[in-house]
């Protein structure tokens, strides 16, 4: 008998010590997990953060730029930079045929008249002197500058040419070759060139979409959960509404985009790509989601309040909104965030109202077409270019960043504000 | 002098009867104690008394329940204007979870009372000392009231309550989550209180009952058994039912 | 008893063993009684002796039962009839006790009596004694079965004590005015009978507690009396 009793109470001990076992390496598995997704993200973006440029000799000369003698400002903005640009090019190589020029000239993005430009704006002096310019490469050197570019492909299967190379690496031992910080992939729009593109339109469309479907989630969450919670008889067709409720926040995000499409776009008239519509469709999603978290906040007010304000004579009104609401707002705010960084991630819905398209300005307004973060993934994961690879996962650390922030935010207010009651 | 007087009291909760026919009258002044074993009605019919029972969507009051010759239950009686009247204390100590100073003047000012910053301070004052709180935290008005004592949370409640000068004091078992110190001040505020408010309270503690209370009444199973003075009941009461409870031969 | 049991078991024993206790010293204060008049009729100073060692039982039967009572009331705090129960215990323990002094002090002087006293003298005593010895047993019965009717009877019988007390002093008066010898027996003798008509007025005593202890009220009226105790001899 005390024989059994003592196995018995070894097999209960193993037993809780393999239990813990198993959910130590399902931890250790969720982590190891995590560990590979970030691992691979970083390891393939931070070289986006990293933009490589080449120092090229350029020589402002009036003639070519078609200036006057003594030009004014408006004059040098209107000058021709074109040839002086591609005579910087050409020069790099004397010998060169007219391919070869053609060749040098794709070594830099085609922002290379612009960024000359740029330099004579800043200094006007500059007229009928050489000076170093720094030029942004093409994304295919700058890729072969982050070494993430195959050499040693046979010269008909890359884009970049043999004779390309070579002046490159001529370039490179010069010290005409530099990698600074890439101010650019967040001040610059999309754009098709992988060297050029940015996300600055689709951060501001993350971050307008966001505005505006807080502005309408919200207040119509907030509203719909209270009266819900607090004012509506508990009858059949509250059950119902409330039932239907919680399919709302079940229901695919797709459909939800299909919605926008059909109502906001075909019958609304409302203008297409924008973050107006964006963030309208993002908070029918995010709708749900802040009625369920208000409600269950509101829920988690001890009843004994309620009861303390209204044996005081107040009426349910106030009741309401001197004690259940307050006590019930740091649930809700952070269940918001939550909310709103879902929406921040959405994509699907998005495709679907338009905000896929291409947008190669930054948008000012919720009224500007724009693209959003998640969308902006998407978009480059679709691109064939090289170049793209590391934009694609450096955009989803921003996504990602952007995320944890918000997510920290809804901790801080959950811990800042919760009181304790009794 | 009858302050409250019920006639055939009937509450429902959905199909279940839970008080039958109650009659009781309360005198003024006078702390009345309902006892009875758990479920027996007696918290239902306390919050008969202030109309609490409106909170349950369920719950259906059927009698008359006069206080001061006018029927509480009548569609003219105003809940708002009655609750002012009729303060209540709980079974578990609720603050507000805000400060001392903002605990007691919440009623004054729903209910307009204070005109100015220094009358409210003196209602918050004269509420503090009448609960017996005043001493203790005079200097910490502006701290959390939830940071009080458990007994100091009750009697916050009960400064709280009488804030708003009500004529009725109810009690839900006021001291079941208090240790006997704590209980003891609240009893002697019991006591004091009964100068100028009448006192209804429901209290587990049969001894509590004999001790703060004038009158008692026993529920048992939705009935009023017996009602009378708390001598009575505790030293020879007529009804078998009450003294098998009251000396411990229930069930 | 006829009440429901309580919940809680020990409180229940409790309540049983001081009513068991209350009813063994109603036993021993009625054993001597019943000894003490023997002794006086009997003339026998073995039962006067019994007497005066039972008094001792009886006196730390009180002790006993004036602790349980104190017990009772500091840890169970009796409500309702258990308070009356204890309460009352408390009075009739004192009252049984007295009624075993008295005894006793019957006894003591029973054993400084002469051996001969006139037969009409003890006959009177013997008549008001076993009406008194009647009175305890059925007193102690009425608490036994918490009769009020009993006990009633009792309470309205104490008249009847007191006729034959006065009747019992008049005939010791009157031996004491034969002879100056007769002194000493004569007070002795006055002594005893105040201390029998006294027995019966603790008893009366415990009636009032009896009918408290079932009813709880107290017996109304004034007790009954008989005619006024003549102390002089003058008739």
């Amino acid at each position: 008998m005390n024989k059994n009793k003592e196995q018995l109470l070894n097999k209960r001990y193993k037993a809780e010590k393999r239990f813990r076992l198993y959910g130590k390496s399902a931890i250790f598995m969720a982590l190891l997990f995590l560990t590979i997704f970030i691992f691979k993200i970083f390891s393939t973006g931070y070289s986006a953060f990293k933009k490589t440029w080449l120092i090229v000799p350029v020589t402002f000369d009036a003639e070519l730029m078609m200036l006057e003698q003594n030009p004014s400002k408006e004059d040098m903005k209107d000058a021709d930079y074109y040839d002086i640009a591609l005579k910087s090019m050409a020069d790099l190589d004397p010998n060169a045929n007219e391919d070869q020029e053609n060749e040098l000239k794709r070594m830099v993005s085609y922002f290379f008249e612009r960024e000359i430009k740029r330099e004579l704006l800043k200094d006007p002096s500059l007229i009928g002197k050489t000076k170093d310019v720094y030029l942004t490469a093409s994304d295919d050197l700058d890729q072969v500058f982050k070494g993430n570019y195959p050499r040693d492909l046979p010269e008909d299967q890359r884009r970049v040419t043999d004779y390309q190379l070579k002046i490159f690496d001529q370039l490179v031992e010069q010290g005409k070759v530099e990698s600074k910080f890439n101010l650019s992939f967040f001040t610059y729009p999309d754009s098709r060139e992988a060297e050029l593109a940015g996300i600055a339109s689709s951060f501001m469309g993350s971050i307008f979409s966001i505005l505006v479907c807080l502005m309408i989630a919200f207040p119509v969450a907030v509203l719909a959960a209270i009266y819900l919670e607090e004012f509506a008889p508990k009858n059949r067709f509250t059950d119902f509404i409330e039932v239907n409720i919680n399919n709302l926040a079940a229901v695919p995000s797709i459909v939800f985009g299909l919605l926008g499409l059909g109502i906001l776009l075909a019958v609304f008239q409302l203008p297409r790509s924008t973050p107006l519509v964006g963030g309208i469709t993002l908070s029918l999603m995010t709708l749900p989601t802040i009625i369920i978290a208000c409600r269950a906040s509101l829920k988690a007010v001890p009843p004994s309040i309620r009861e303390a304000a209204l044996a005081m004579g107040a009426s349910k009104m106030q009741t309401t909104m001197h004690h259940t609401v307050p006590l019930s707002m740091p649930g809700t705010l952070s269940g918001t965030i939550i909310g709103l960084a879902q929406a921040l991630g959405e994509t699907a819905p998005l495709i679907l109202i338009g905000m896929v398209a291409f947008v190669n300005t930054i948008p000012g307004s919720p009224l500007d077409p724009a693209a959003s973060l998640p969308v902006q993934i998407y978009i480059w994961a679709e691109s064939a270019e090289r170049g793209f690879v590391e934009k694609v996962s450096a955009c989803i650390m921003v996504l990602l960043g952007f995320l944890i922030i918000m997510n920290l935010f809804a901790q801080i207010i959950r811990h800042k504000f919760e009181k304790k009651w009794s | 002098m009858i302050k409250i007087s019920s006639k055939n009291i009937d509450v429902f909760y959905g199909k279940k009867q839970a008080l039958f026919n109650i009659n009781l009258d309360i005198e003024e002044n006078q702390v009345t104690a309902l006892i009875g074993p758990s479920g027996c009605g007696k918290s239902t019919f306390l919050r008969c008394l202030n109309r609490m029972n409106d909170v349950i969507d369920i719950c259906r009051v059927k009698g008359q329940i006069m206080i001061n010759d006018f029927d509480i239950n009548d569609k003219s009686c105003d809940v708002v204007r009655l609750r002012e009247k009729i303060g209540m204390v709980f079974q578990k100590p609720n603050p507000f979870p805000k400060t001392i100073y903002e605990n007691i003047s919440y009623g004054p000012t729903i209910h307009g009372m204070a005109q100015s910053k220094n009358e409210m301070d003196e209602i918050v004052e004269t509420s503090l000392k009448k609960a017996a709180l005043w001493e203790e935290v005079q200097d910490r008005l502006h701290e959390p009231g939830t940071g009080l004592s458990g007994g100091q949370q009750q009697r916050l409640c009960i400064a709280r309550a009488i804030s708003v000068k009500p004529e009725v004091i109810l009690m839900d078992e006021p001291c079941s989550a208090l240790d006997p110190i704590a209980t003891a001040q609240i009893e002697e505020l019991i006591d004091e209180l009964k100068k100028d408010h009448t006192i209804i309270i429901v209290t587990h503690s049969m001894a509590q009952a004999a001790r703060v209370s004038q009158n008692t009444g026993f529920f048992h199973l939705g009935e009023l058994i017996e009602h009378g003075s708390t001598d009575k009941i505790f030293k020879n009461p007529e009804n078998k039912k009450t003294q098998d409870y009251i000396t411990g031969r229930f069930g | 008893m006829t009440e429901a049991p309580h919940t809680v078991k020990s409180y229940e024993e409790e309540l049983k063993n001081l009513n068991s206790n209350i009813i063994k010293m109603g036993g021993f204060c009625e054993k001597s009684l019943g000894n003490a008049i023997q002794a006086i009729t009997t003339r026998n100073s073995d039962n006067a002796e019994s007497v005066i060692k039972d008094d001792e039982k009886i006196d730390k039967f009180e002790t006993l039962i004036e602790q349980q009572v104190v017990n009772l009331i500091a840890l169970r705090q009796p409500m309702a009839i258990d308070l009356r129960e204890t309460v009352t215990a408390l009075k009739i323990s004192s009252d049984l006790e007295r009624i075993g002094d008295l005894a006793k002090n019957i006894s003591k002087r029973t054993l400084l009596l002469n051996e001969n006293l006139p037969k009409n003298l003890v006959d009177a005593i013997i008549r008001v004694s076993s009406d008194v010895q009647k009175q305890l047993k059925s007193i102690l019965d009425a608490y036994l079965e918490r009769s009020s009717a009993m006990a009633i009877n009792v309470w309205e019988s104490d008249e009847q004590i007191d006729d034959l007390t006065n009747f019992c002093m008049q005939e010791v008066i009157k031996y004491l005015k034969e002879n100056e010898k007769n002194l000493s027996d004569g007070t002795h003798l006055l002594f005893v009978t105040k201390n029998i008509e006294r027995i019966g007025d603790h008893t009366t005593n415990i009636a009032e507690q009896v009918y408290y202890l079932v009813k709880g009220e107290y017996l109304e009226g004034d007790r009954p009396k008989g005619t006024e105790p003549i102390v002089t001899g003058e008739k």
